[in-house]
């Protein structure tokens, strides 16, 4: 029993440590990589480039094109608007639409999508907005709903059930077809937008629902999909143009658009996207739709006209940390690192990664001899300590700390 | 002989036990009169928006005090039995002395978990009366791993009050240190779910490591 609580000691010193030192390492050794950052320009039709080179910021576009700061805000009137505005050299019309400071705010949109946003534990209760008040602002509800075996609204003051008003919704719900539980509630949850769409119901059917309030009376909609489609995600947005209620990702990594009032379900011609480890951004103005799936050692971006057709595509790559000079180091360091968080998630557990290649190795073998010189030193035979051997192969620098931390010195 | 081991293990630890309960009945008596203060002054529909959406853990206050009973427990327990190397009476005893010790941890085990319990239970219904359930559950799955750094602590530094050699005293505590944040490692409400239940086991598996510094004690490692 002894020697068995010697061992998960030297377990929890390998756990510590490889949560301890890489993190270390990282910490002392990692650099910074500045990613490029592209944008779409609608007068050259193509991709214009901001890049940091030897401390220097550099403006080009993907021929090779170098540009001043201010050419290059000028290749990017939409987004640069306000400072074209101010300097005078914004155009009059670009491909022959005049342009309005107005309807390009109008057509201006920009949403972000982070894995972390996607991988994290939903409220289960949700505030449902009055959404023809009458009023300019929105007004946060006094109750909270939440929809399992029913809809149920919880007044947050007396932490009681609201039966009138479940029972209303919920029979609203019960009339259109609606699958109780539900399996996922998307909406915006705040008073701090434009107007209140409500919320965007997946139900056990995997059918999608459009649920609002409107004059303290339920407004339900049941959304036509087409056979076979799933989304595991669903971001609701409040965009001025009201082009559609929101991005779905489907279970394929599709990404989809809602749109407003005739709920058409469209497909953006976009592939390749990973909601797991890949940012998704897309900036929208008068012209085009730039959608960017940015992962921490890649970027990729596909325009799409208005008409949601895709007119470019670029990609880019950029050696990751593993890759550079500062991870080569570390692969012959360590074997492993663990984590209890990643950028990835929001959710906490034992992330393990084991170093690719086996560099380790050689330190592992270096670690190994170096302990059978200290059992000799300390007069102890190598073949009582086989186990500590093994745990050393395996493990390098984290069992090494671990077996001279609780010494294998046993007098039986 | 066993009723006579558990009895002096109470006489030890009595106060410290019944003081660290209270100590932690009155957090949580701080963490309810301040939610219901929040409640009226910042309205309860907001306070809940609060919770939900911008991440206010109203328990915050109590992430350390598990830890710290823990810790205070584990002194309790085992430093009065290294003054003059008084366990070695015990180890005189005719018992196994691997069994002695394992008696021991199990009752300050107990002890910690009616302690825990009770604060749990408090937690739970005072939480219960305030919040809807899908509140309560978050917050019970953010707080589990508060509760297990306590037992984690217990555990740990009971090896390290137990070791007989300062060097190794100063590296155990040294890991302990470093194991400690695993389970306090910032996190959303509900975020520790994935890992509450594999903790929970591992936590378990610490629980023995302590026989290896008594061992060590025992034949006067030096």
């Amino acid at each position: 029993m002894k020697k068995i609580s010697r061992y998960i000691l030297v377990l929890i010193t390998i756990i510590t440590t490889m949560t301890a030192l890489p993190g270390l390492y990282w910490l002392a050794f990692e650099k910074p990589n500045r990613a490029p950052y592209l944008f779409y320009s609608c007068i050259n039709n193509g991709f214009v480039v901001q890049r940091h080179q030897n401390g220097k910021l550099i403006f080009s576009d993907l021929k090779g094109d170098k540009y001043t700061r201010s050419k290059y805000e000028q290749k990017l009137p939409l987004l640069y608007i306000r400072q074209l505005l101010v300097s005078g050299t914004m155009p009059d019309s670009i491909h022959g639409v005049e342009i309005d400071i107005h309807k390009v705010n109008r057509n201006r949109s920009f949403f972000r999508l982070r894995p972390k946003d996607i991988s994290s534990p939903k409220p289960g209760l949700y505030p449902m907005f009055e959404s023809r008040s009458g009023r300019v602002n929105l007004q946060m509800p006094k109750d909270f709903f939440r929809i399992k075996s029913r809809m149920e609204f919880i007044n947050a003051n007396t932490n009681t059930v609201e039966e009138r008003k479940s029972e209303l919704f919920t029979s609203a719900l019960q009339h259109y077809g609606f699958a109780f539980p539900s399996k996922m509630i998307a909406g915006i949850p705040t008073t701090r937008k434009s107007c209140d769409e409500g919320y965007f119901v997946i139900d056990a059917n995997n059918h999608l629902f459009h649920v609002k309030m409107v004059r303290s009376r339920p407004y339900v909609k049941r959304v036509k999909l087409p056979e076979g489609l799933r989304f595991k995600y669903i971001a609701c947005v409040d965009f001025s143009d009201k082009k559609y209620y929101n991005y779905l990702i489907s279970d394929k990594n599709k990404i989809y658009i809602l749109t407003q009032d005739d709920y058409k379900i469209i497909r953006f011609p976009v592939e390749g996207y990973n909601p797991k480890r890949e940012e998704l951004r897309i900036f929208g103005d008068l012209f085009n739709y730039s959608v960017y799936m940015v992962g921490k050692d890649h970027l990729k971006i596909v325009v799409l006209n208005k008409q949601y057709q895709k007119v470019d595509e670029y990609q880019e790559s950029w050696p990751n940390r593993t890759q550079r000079m500062e991870g080569k180091v570390f692969g012959y360091i360590f074997p492993a690192e663990l984590s209890l968080s990643k950028w990835y998630s929001s959710y906490n557990k034992f992330y393990f990664n084991r170093t690719a290649g086996f560099h380790w190795l050689f330190l592992n073998i270096l670690l190994l001899i170096l302990y059978f010189f200290i059992l000799r030193k300390r007069k102890i035979d190598p073949k009582k300590g086989i186990i500590d051997f093994i745990i050393i192969g395996i493990t390098g620098i984290f069992g090494f700390i671990g077996v001279l931390c609780f010494p294998n010195k046993f007098y039986d | 002989m066993w009723k006579s081991i558990i009895y002096k293990e109470w006489i030890k630890v009595r106060w410290y036990l019944i003081m660290l309960t209270l100590l932690g009945i009155l957090v949580l008596g701080i963490i309810f009169l301040g939610v219901q203060h929040d409640k009226i002054f910042s309205n309860a529909n907001n306070y809940w928006y609060a919770i939900l959406f911008n991440g206010l853990q109203y328990y915050s206050i109590l992430k350390f005090i598990p830890l710290l009973m823990g810790i205070v427990f584990a002194f309790a327990q085992y430093y009065p039995e290294i003054v003059n190397k008084r366990i070695k009476l015990t180890f005189h005893l005719p018992l196994d002395e691997d069994k002695v010790i394992l008696i021991m941890m199990l009752f300050g085990m107990v002890s910690l978990i009616i302690s825990y319990g009770i604060m749990v239970f408090l937690f739970w219904g005072a939480g219960s009366f305030f919040f809807a359930r899908e509140i309560v559950n978050a917050a019970m799955i953010t707080i589990t791993p508060w509760f297990l750094a306590g037992f984690g602590a217990y555990f740990l530094i009971a090896t390290i009050i137990l070791e007989p050699i300062w060097l190794y005293r100063i590296l155990y505590t040294v890991i302990t240190v470093l194991f400690i944040p695993l389970y306090l490692t910032d996190s959303v409400s509900g975020g520790y779910s994935p890992i509450n239940l594999s903790l929970t086991v591992f936590t378990l598996v610490i629980s023995v490591s302590l026989l290896f510094s008594a061992y060590r004690f025992r034949k006067g490692e030096m």
